[in-house]
């Protein structure tokens, strides 16, 4: 800061007191709770890349295993020198499994990283949605206008999508290509402050980048898929086929079976596991976003509002199917217990949302 | 051995000095820029004003001095030169438009009136849009004075001399409820 050009501090003269302590107080509210989420995220993601390395493990320490007892049988390996068996497998570290689980953390890490750092296109047709220009729309615009300069975001781009069901929905891999959709019966049946809370909802998923985000944890979750799948495939053949011959291996045979059983496990189980680490990401994103909206908007009573009216009127409409489910405000499928399928839903259910948003006190 | 150790860990240091000092330019200059984008903000009210005046002086007849002081409110925040004198033009402007727009509640066939919907809208708009400007300066300010005080940016901030930002206020004036006189 130069002295001659004059910073915002310098233009309150004598008005160096500290902010007022109960401003600060009630700011920590929506503040902790970006936190909370965001470190919650982070967990989660650990735990994915975890499941990855552990696949990885398992996987090379199968294929070191198997390798080294055909390759000891037709001669390829001095045995003397390979003592590994399935059991050591197990107590002792893999060096293949070492290499499988490094191999398969860093593919995923390189593949989500290259979705995070160069984003892409946008999405907008996805949803038949129709951009529309601040004449037909006026108030809409300047809805979104206001909740980008509460980010400091530059200006997405609008659309709206002519169905009576009000519901809403953020895309783009980075804020400067992004782009918020509403629903004609959301401009219709909400109020401004109502729907000033839903595109702060919205404008908070820009902010916090999920679109990226979410790219980024589906490429690992496909990568965990696409491994296991194949891991399952080559045991069924494998396994069918050598089942014969096993017969009269020797004793070390028996870790080689509880090692095959512990990686078919895993390799059934770790799919499904990585699915619900990808549907608890994307809740977290939700309740992070409604609590950036309040942060933006100051009053969470218009986003409450909004999503009990949101919550009385879903039901599936054109433009929202299961691929595109998790980009809306409310998942336009209607969830049928509160927890029967909590761990499958891409939304926590309204009731949570509203008793998080009103924890968060009147600001 | 151990002075590359040593060779490392300066290394390392200095990176983190670098990242530090970067990031507090950035937040910086996040600062400044969000107080010019109130003055952009500003800029489109002063604009939008006498359009309104305008189309609403036929059907407000009675309210001929509530119109007289905004127009004046307005001409006075243009006119301001010193950011102090702005922010108190700006802000008794505020208070003058809050008392249209309450009295404009009295007036059904205004509300009616396509072209006053539209100004309306524009105007309610405009003043979030400063609101949230002032909002936005104001997070600002705090990233940037929590890594002006928090360890270890405040190393650095006190080494290049970094200060710490001074708070958008809402002057009592503003905070108060106006007071409509519905005659």
């Amino acid at each position: 800061m130069s002295g001659t050009d004059a910073g915002p501090w310098d233009k309150t003269p004598a008005a160096a007191p500290p902010p007022p302590p109960p401003a600060a107080i009630k700011a920590t509210d929506f503040l902790a709770a970006q936190r909370a989420n965001k470190r919650n995220t982070w967990v989660l993601i650990v735990i994915l890349l975890l499941l990855g390395g552990t696949l990885g493990y398992l996987g090379g320490a199968v294929i070191e295993t198997y390798s080294n007892s055909y390759g000891s049988r037709y001669g390829l390996v001095e045995t003397d020198s390979y003592s590994y068996s399935g059991r050591s497998a197990l107590t002792t570290l893999s060096l293949f499994g070492v290499i499988g689980a490094g191999a398969l953390i860093s593919i995923g890490l390189a593949a989500s990283g290259v979705t995070f750092a160069f984003g892409g296109r946008l999405m907008l047709g996805l949803a038949g949605a129709r951009e529309v220009t601040a004449e037909e729309e006026p108030m809409l615009h300047n809805i979104v206008e206001e909740m980008a300069i509460a980010a400091g975001l530059p200006k997405p781009k609008i659309a709206v999508m002519e169905t009576e069901v009000p519901n809403a929905f953020a895309t783009g891999m980075d804020p400067q290509n992004a782009a918020i959709g509403v629903t004609r019966g959301l401009l219709t049946k909400l109020n401004r402050d109502e729907l000033q809370g839903v595109i702060g909802h919205e404008m908070g998923h820009i902010l916090n980048m999920d679109t990226r985000y979410m790219t980024a944890v589906a490429i690992l979750v496909g990568l965990i898929a696409l491994v296991c799948d194949m891991a399952r495939r080559m045991m069924w053949y494998g396994g069918v086929a050598g089942g014969g011959r096993r017969r009269d291996r020797e004793e070390k045979g028996g870790g080689n079976i509880i090692l095959l059983v512990i990686f078919i496990a895993f390799a059934i189980l770790a799919p499904i596991a990585a699915q619900l680490v990808r549907f608890a990401v994307s809740r977290q994103r939700e309740y992070l976003a409604d609590a950036t909206s309040v942060r933006l908007t100051r009053n969470p009573v218009g986003l409450i509002g909004a999503l009990e009216k949101l919550a009385a009127e879903q039901r599936p409409f054109d433009g929202a199917n299961r691929a595109t489910q998790h980009m809306f405000i409310v998942n336009p499928f209607k969830v049928f217990g509160a927890n029967s399928t909590a761990l499958f839903s891409t939304h926590p259910p309204l009731e949570q949302r509203i008793q998080r948003l009103q924890n968060l006190g009147i600001l | 051995m151990a002075w590359l150790i040593g060779l490392g860990v300066l290394v390392v240091i200095a990176l983190i000095v670098i990242m530090l000092y970067n990031r507090l330019v950035a937040t910086r200059n996040q600062t400044n820029n969000a107080w010019k984008q109130i003055d952009v903000q500003l800029k489109r009210r002063h604009d939008l004003i006498p359009n309104l005046v305008e189309v609403v002086k036929d059907y407000m007849s009675y309210e001929q001095e509530t119109l007289r002081q905004v127009i004046e409110a307005r001409n006075q925040a243009v006119k301001a030169t010193s950011p102090a004198a702005a922010m108190q033009a700006e802000n008794a402007l505020s208070g003058a438009m809050g008392k249209l727009f309450a009295v404009m509640e009295a007036y059904p066939d205004l509300k009616a009136n396509q072209n006053v919907s539209r100004l309306m809208e524009e105007l309610t708009g405009t003043e979030n849009k400063i609101s949230f400007a002032r909002q936005f300066y104001n997070d600002s300010v705090m990233s940037l004075n929590n890594m002006v005080q928090s360890f270890p940016s405040n190393m650095i901030a006190g080494m290049f001399s970094f200060q710490p930002g001074t708070y958008f206020e809402v002057p009592e004036a503003e905070t108060a409820v106006p007071k409509v006189d519905l005659r």
